[in-house]
């Protein structure tokens, strides 16, 4: 009886013993799981956000190789910048205007979603990712075969609509034009793409713009339709030799559309008078008119 | 600041949509449970109805159709971008919706016009017809400007507008699809809020009793009785 009651005893402390191990175990593992999502959360973060823009050891694309940034500047200057460059731009800081010139006058664009606390996430990991070797935003590979003119046909027609993006997002068009496009151009809630390519600084940042649309306007469009890379190549192409060909200004192409727009409205009126030509008019109104003419003659 | 702007734009974009929608609903059941048949357009074409003609028509024709624009980009986005997918067919459409919409301002300006040149119509004139013809202003005046100088409106609201209109729909809303809006267009989104917000108590109402059965009911014959030997 005591054999089997130490053996139970045993068998007991074994199970607790492996039941803590479990339990540590599974501390240990949930307790490391918010960093380990923290940091992938952060490189989602900065893939989708900055990435388009900026590499880790990659060289400069339309922004600054962020390696090493935090030796550059301390780091309240850094979360301050990365807050509202346009604000350190205005207030004449030398180091925002110097990074301006270096990128051709484009000035970064609002991020959606950042506070402090993000921007500090995000310069941690940068600090993380210079450490190594070769970080894993070291830069996207594209292909660097001289562009056709069918590569510059294919992006006329993606621009336009005429040829669909596979992930079902929308033809540049609906907001963005190029001169020279069409007769009425293309949108203008977005900016005049004609000189992007010269503006963002050559075929590798925009390429590298193009897989993940950085603006606030686009990114919440492109998020979840991101291009395809073989769409990425032809635009790219398309946006070079926009640049070069830099058709006629078509600026006036608004009011063309207003002035359209204004006589469809004449003719309309016109045709709602003849639909509606024996619409009852008064009785009073005729009989006045008659006896004014009576009294005339 | 940044943080009050976020609040704001939450408010804005985020709440606003549910409370106008809230009230909508509170308030036509409310209206039509206690004063059913103050569910009118209260015509006044008896009044004066040369100006009517001109203000009534083009006006309930234009926001007819511009209003059923906004729906079929809202139910079909995708169908609608591919519609849109060469540009002679986004001319057409754009074109043909600016003509509405203007057709809609001017048949608002003429109502309004009519309203404060006849003295009779100032009478029966109330705050709330006042408030709304300025709301609707505002609102067909957004339109068209965003319509012309942020085109093309009907490509990028099926690809932003509808997206938003969804996750409000969802009860999951996503406000980035308008926060880098310019202006107009968040003006033509929150006065949005407030026409459907102030809907129950406007004259407004008479759009949900409208007899749509008179468009496939049987034909009716009217007889006339008139005494015998008359002609006609």
């Amino acid at each position: 009886m005591i054999g089997i009651e130490n053996k139970f005893n045993k068998s007991t402390q074994v199970k607790r013993y492996r039941d803590i191990k479990f339990l540590v175990g599974a501390l240990m593992v949930l307790g490391a799981f918010p960093l380990v999502a923290s940091a992938q959360e952060t490189a989602a973060y900065f893939k989708q956000n900055c990435y388009s823009c900026h590499t880790i050891g990659g060289g400069r694309l339309v922004g600054p190789d962020l390696k090493d940034v935090s030796n550059r500047k301390d780091r309240d200057w850094l979360v301050r910048f990365i807050l509202n460059p346009q604000a350190m731009i205005d207030r004449g800081d030398p180091y925002a205007k110097q990074i301006l010139e270096e990128a051709r006058g484009v000035v970064m664009p609002p991020v959606a979603g950042l506070s402090r606390d993000r921007a500090d996430q995000i310069l941690d990991f940068i600090e993380v990712e210079s450490a190594l070797e070769k970080s894993q935003f070291e830069g996207m590979k594209f292909s660097d075969r001289p562009f056709t003119p069918a590569d510059v046909a294919l992006g006329h027609a993606l621009f336009t609509g005429r040829e669909k993006f596979k992930k079902g997002g929308p033809p540049c068009i609906s907001c963005h034009t190029v001169r020279g496009l069409t007769l009425l151009g293309g949108g203008r809630l977005g900016v005049d793409l004609t000189k992007v390519s010269e503006r963002i600084g050559g075929r590798k940042p925009l390429s590298a713009w193009l897989v993940s649309p950085a603006t606030v306007t686009m990114q919440p469009v492109f998020r979840n339709n991101p291009l395809d890379a073989e769409e990425i190549l032809p635009l790219v192409a398309y946006f070079e030799d926009a640049a070069k060909q830099s058709g006629d200004d078509d600026s006036v192409a608004p009011l063309a559309f207003f002035l359209m727009g204004l006589a469809g409205m004449v003719l309309v009126l016109g045709l709602f008078d003849v639909i509606w030509k024996n619409r009852f008019r008064g009785v009073r109104r005729p009989l006045v008119a008659g006896g004014e003419m009576r009294t005339s003659i | 600041m940044d943080n009050a702007q976020h609040y704001f734009d939450q408010l804005l974009f985020g709440v606003a949509p549910y409370l106008a929608l809230i009230i909508f609903f509170l308030g036509t059941i409310q209206r039509y449970r206690a004063q059913a048949f103050s569910y009118s357009s209260l015509s006044s074409q008896f009044l004066e109805n040369k100006r009517h003609f001109w203000g009534m028509v083009p006006m309930h024709y234009g926001i007819l159709f511009v209003l059923a624009g906004h729906v079929v980009a809202f139910m079909f986005p995708r169908q609608l971008l591919a519609w849109n997918g060469h540009p002679v067919r986004l001319y057409i459409l754009e074109i043909t919706a600016l003509i509405f919409g203007l057709l809609t301002l001017l048949g608002l300006v003429t109502t309004l016009v009519r309203r404060f040149a006849f003295s009779k119509l100032r009478t029966v004139t109330s705050t709330a017809d006042v408030v709304l013809h300025l709301l609707l202003l505002v609102q067909v005046g957004s339109g068209i400007y965003v319509a012309v100088t942020c085109s093309w409106g009907s490509s990028w609201f099926a690809a932003s507008a509808s997206p938003y209109l969804w996750s409000i729909i969802t009860l999951d809303p996503d406000i980035t699809y308008v926060l880098a809006m310019p202006f107009a267009v968040k003006l033509h989104i929150v006065n949005a809020c407030l026409v459907i917000g102030f809907f129950p108590f406007t004259r407004l109402v008479h759009i949900l009793v409208i007899p749509n059965p008179y468009l496939w009911r049987k034909p009716q014959v009217v007889r006339w009785n008139r005494a015998p030997g008359t002609k006609g």
